[in-house]
């Protein structure tokens, strides 16, 4: 058995842990580099877990979540990323966009 | 309160034409040739960018008695020294060595206690007082107190930096902002301290970046993917903002937002806990008078541009800025940054990060068209925009620059 890297109650999202990244700019970098019925599978999977996550993140303070919760919050961001190319581009990048790369964050 | 959804006098639809209010603008095309030409470019230096107010950054960026930053000015061949001092007061310098001229900062913030230049150890206060001269008795009358860091014009307004090369400035900051200023304070600057930002560098002159977020019309089309029914409506497909208001040489419009707009899943989840650029439940009540002037319940959000490069637009919960940075004639430094409270928990958190991206989506479209635009300006080919109604920012910019670089009537 692989050590357990999410919560417990949230065991079934383990195969999207790769989607567990600290920044915009790594998780963006996913989002493009994938493909997308991967996408759109994560994003399904995580939205149908949702109103159990965020109540579940709720109990921890954002300076202090435990390393598993902080691995689901994570999660939570990804789906905020990937959102955008289920819901309105059916593509992994903008339609037509300007280059991301090009498109630099000075945020994490 | 139940939103009507059927027609309604500030909806857009109500025919207004804008252009009769400010007959001093004409209606005829505009030329091209200041957004391609060389010449063009070194007169807005010289005469606009090296002698107006600049926003550089806000004080949060200085927090604490002794913090830094670095704002390189290309535009105004220069670069300048931000910082709060012992005394917490907040002053600019040119970031250049009294002694033989070299950079003293060269990282692009900090905090410190002193200055010192890499070459020859010269030492400067926060207050750029010159401290320390190594083998000082090797130079002849030295004056010392004299030859601190060249001080450059710097004030605040609403927790935003400003700076102004011009020594003897003509009008103040607050002059400078007039009206415009003077309506949006009141707005909670202060209380959404959280900033994502972004910066790109842009094959673009620096007016054909800025007219692009100066109209609404683009809207159904450019952002047809993105924000498909946020800013449009079955009775305003064209995105026609409701309200404009040109002052000097500053101006805003207020952008028309859908009542009908439909949240995808993931934009209700966030929406729950946090503002963004399509959300549309807001409190008027809590708006300065310069917020929603006109108090329409179709309000999405106010785009105000300070002149001649800063763009402050005002939603309800959430503010984003835009800096355009000439760099060359068909060179811009483009800088967005969106600002939330400080979240307070983990789904704060999630809603920002959804608010933030799809922003970012927005911005990559309309970031899309620019650097093919300015290559086809340089064919040549046509000499003039064409602009409709509610281009009259577009418009009045052209003219506020224009007015001040005299290309037209020189000689």
């Amino acid at each position: 058995m692989p050590e357990a890297r999410l919560p417990e109650q949230f065991r079934d999202l383990e195969q999207w842990i790769g989607w567990s990244l600290e920044t915009e700019g790594e998780r963006s970098d996913r989002r493009q580099a994938s493909a997308m019925e991967d996408i759109t599978a994560f994003y399904e999977a995580m939205l149908a877990r949702m109103e159990e996550v965020l109540p579940y993140l709720e109990q921890f303070s954002l300076e202090e979540l435990p390393d598993d919760a902080k691995r689901l919050f994570y999660l939570t961001l990804s789906l905020a990323e990937v959102a955008p190319a289920v819901e309105q581009f059916g593509q992994p990048s903008v339609v037509d966009g300007y280059d991301i790369k090009r498109f630099v964050a000075s945020h994490r | 309160m139940a939103i009507q959804t059927h027609h309604d006098t500030d909806a857009g639809t109500n025919g207004t034409v804008w252009h009769e209010a400010y007959p001093e603008l004409g209606t005829g095309p505009i030329p091209i040739e200041p957004c391609v030409s060389a010449e063009y470019f070194e007169l807005e230096r010289e005469r606009i960018y090296k002698k107006t107010w600049l926003n550089v950054g806000r004080i949060e960026q200085l927090p604490r008695p002794g913090d830094y930053f670095v704002k390189d000015l290309p535009v105004c061949d220069t670069s300048v020294i931000l910082t709060r001092g012992r005394d917490g007061v907040l002053q600019a310098f040119h970031n250049m060595c009294s002694h033989r001229g070299n950079k003293i900062v060269w990282d692009q913030h900090g905090s410190c206690q002193n200055f010192t230049c890499k070459f020859h150890g010269w030492s400067y206060g926060l207050d750029g007082s010159l401290r320390f001269v190594p083998d000082e008795e090797r130079f002849c009358d030295l004056k010392k107190d004299r030859l601190g860091l060249t001080p450059v014009r710097a004030d605040v307004w609403e927790g935003f930096i400003f700076i102004n090369l011009d020594p003897t400035p003509p009008e103040t900051l607050t002059e400078h902002l007039g009206e415009l200023g003077a309506g949006l304070e009141g707005y909670p600057f202060a209380h959404l301290t959280t900033c994502y930002a972004w910066s790109t560098e842009l094959k673009a002159n620096w007016k054909v970046l800025k007219d692009a977020f100066h109209e609404a019309y683009h809207v159904p089309f450019l952002h047809k993917r993105s924000l498909p029914d946020s800013f449009t409506s079955p009775d305003n497909p064209y995105a026609h903002a409701f309200a404009f208001r040109l002052y000097e040489r500053n101006h805003r419009m207020s952008v028309f937002g859908n009542p009908g707009h439909q949240p995808s899943p993931v934009e209700l989840l966030a929406h729950r806990f946090g503002a963004s650029i399509v959300k549309r439940d807001w409190e008027m009540a809590d708006l300065p008078p310069g917020v929603n002037p006109t108090r329409s319940q179709f309000w999405a959000f106010d785009a105000n541009m300070i002149f001649p490069n800063f763009d402050v637009f005002v939603f309800d919960g959430t503010y984003l800025t835009h800096n355009f940075w000439p760099l060359a004639p068909a060179r811009t430094l483009w800088e967005v940054k969106t600002y939330f409270p400080a979240a307070q928990n983990t789904a704060q958190r999630f809603s920002q990060e959804y608010s933030k991206v799809l922003l970012r989506e927005a911005l990559l479209e309309d970031a899309s068209t620019l650097e093919a635009t300015q290559s086809m300006l340089a064919s040549g080919a046509k000499k003039e925009f064409v602009l409709q109604d509610q281009e009259l920012l577009v418009r009045h910019g052209h003219k506020v620059i224009e007015d001040m670089v005299g290309f037209y009537r020189r000689p």
